[in-house]
């Protein structure tokens, strides 16, 4: 109790890192609910990822243009923000693109994705040591100097995008689960997956920035699966996934901080614990309720 | 009933991407029939109610639909139930008020007497007494009553059913062939089913559609009089 008190003290260091990783708990999951119902979960893991080659390309092409010093955090962290959210939205378009055509293997199109942004980050930070430097700095996931005005940023963005999400629900639900009555009604079903998809890699692309690639993932898609387990109904799962994502991102801070460790795999590893314990009791609910 | 076609396929080629599945159909559907599209498997007969309802564009020919009271024919599609994925968590309600999309502009809300319309299509379809459920806890016969509640939400003129009987006992089969039967005899509404079982759909249709080997057959009544004939032709079964 008395570290919670004190990180929500006005005078915490960190104060920004703990709104930055409940903003992330909190808004991930309920974007995440839509890579799960669509059954697109690589997309989840490949998104990260390419949003994380988009940082690498933008930091290397500003020191190969003579600006040998990307350790200027506003600087910095505006090449970021540009090329996480260009290579994102980019690669959406890509995809949907493809996808549209209908031809090829979705699951594959995304691993070729994945391994090419890593491939790509690799080979550009390998060439520019400068650039790896402040690469780790905004992605290694420990989330401890976020400026208010990044802060502000995230909020917002976050924002933006629930409230859309909230708005079109209606549209998106129809259009996700069955496509076929979308069209007869005269729905633009291309149009409003473009949307989504644009919604979804937004969220990415400011994740990516403000906590990192391995906790934008995990909040993505882990809170769903485990909300999963319990709801009955589209509100449920929306709800449980979401503060489920906020207590997880809380506790994970409060863990993280006693324990000296860094607070994205901490988040991680809490999630998973807690993935394990609520698949086992869902087992023994089951097992309980079998008829003799 | 009036001869007047609500659609028409002329020289139609259908498939998927290039690859086509059926070649230079021609068909006109009577406003106001009630059609059996029957077939062995693969033998187009989703592809074809697919072209018909605009979810596939044809490859060649053109698709037409007939105005009826000035407005194009608002189609009510029923797809086969497995295609739709049991991971999202609706009731049969909130699946049967997806009917009512088309009608309400992006980003409202459905109002209440669209809701309460969707009430009266459940009553209709006898699905009331199921539709707080999980979509996905409920029988085969029962979801095929949701389905089919959704496309009359959409108030249609022209209604296709893919495979609605398929799988499902014999007594669920005649509550859904006797409401269709009652819908298109009171709504007016032109009726499209796919189904492998001619015996079943026999005494509600007046018109039958055979494909075989791509080619579309046009049944007159006599045939649907005399159901051997079509079944020694096409290899159905009267059972």
């Amino acid at each position: 109790m008395q570290t919670l008190i004190e990180i929500f003290s006005p005078d915490f260091l960190l104060r920004n890192s703990v709104y930055a990783s409940l903003l992330a708990g909190l808004a991930c999951p309920l974007v995440g609910i839509w890579l799960v119902l669509r059954r697109l979960v690589f997309l989840g893991v490949a998104l990260p990822q390419i949003a994380s080659a988009g940082v690498a390309f933008a930091l290397s092409v500003h020191v190969w243009m003579g600006h040998l010093d990307v350790s200027h955090g506003e600087e910095q962290r505006a090449l970021a923000f540009i090329g996480s959210v260009g290579f994102t939205v980019l690669a959406i378009l890509w995809l949907a693109w493809l996808e549209r055509r209908g031809r090829g293997l979705g699951e594959g199109r995304l691993g070729t994705a994945y391994v090419l942004a890593t491939a790509i980050s690799i080979l550009l930070l390998a060439k520019c040591p400068v650039a790896e430097r402040g690469w780790l700095n905004l992605l290694k996931g420990e989330i401890i100097a976020i400026s208010n005005p990044d802060l502000v940023l995230t909020g917002i963005a976050m924002a933006t995008v629930l409230v859309m999400l909230w708005r079109f629900h209606k549209e998106f639900l129809l259009v996700s689960f069955d496509r076929e009555l979308a069209v007869t009604l005269g729905r633009n079903v291309g149009g409003w997956d473009l949307l989504l998809f644009g919604l979804i890699g937004s969220t990415v692309a400011v994740a990516v920035l403000s906590v990192g690639p391995l906790i934008a993932f995990g909040f993505l898609l882990i809170p769903p699966l485990i909300a999963r387990h319990f709801a009955r109904s589209m509100r449920q799962l929306a709800l449980g996934a979401s503060l489920l994502g906020g207590i997880t991102a809380l506790a994970g801070f409060v863990l993280a901080y006693c324990w000296d460790l860094p607070v994205g795999p901490t988040d991680v590893a809490l999630l998973g614990v807690i993935y394990a314990l609520t698949a086992a009791a869902k087992g023994l609910i089951a097992g309980r309720t079998v008829p003799n | 009933m009036s001869a007047e076609p609500i659609v028409i396929l002329d020289h139609v080629t259908a498939g998927y991407g290039q690859r086509a599945v059926l070649r230079d159909l021609c068909l006109q559907l009577p406003r106001g029939s009630f059609t059996a599209l029957l077939g062995g498997n693969g033998s187009g007969k989703t592809t074809l109610l697919k072209t018909m309802a605009g979810l596939l564009p044809p490859l060649a020919g053109t698709v037409t639909y007939r105005p009826v009271d000035g407005q194009p024919p608002v189609i009510g599609y029923v797809p086969q139930r497995e295609a739709l994925d049991p991971l999202f968590l609706l009731s049969g309600f909130e699946v049967a008020l997806m009917g009512t999309y088309g009608r309400v502009r992006p980003g409202r809300r459905v109002p209440a007497h669209e809701c309460e319309f969707v009430w009266q299509c459940l009553r209709l379809t006898g699905a009331d007494g199921f539709a707080t459920q999980p979509f996905t806890q409920l029988s085969g016969g029962q979801k095929q009553r949701v389905l089919i509640a959704r496309a009359l939400a959409s108030r249609p003129r022209l209604m296709l059913l893919d495979e609605p009987i398929a799988g499902i006992d014999q007594p669920a089969v005649e509550t859904i062939m006797d409401t269709l039967s009652t819908l298109h005899r009171e709504w007016g509404l032109t009726v499209v089913l796919v189904t492998h079982n001619l015996a079943a759909v026999r005494p509600y249709v007046d018109r039958v559609l055979v494909l075989r080997r791509g080619a579309l057959y046009e049944g007159t009544r006599q045939d649907l009089a005399a159901p051997e004939k079509l079944a020694r032709l096409f290899d159905f079964s009267l059972e």
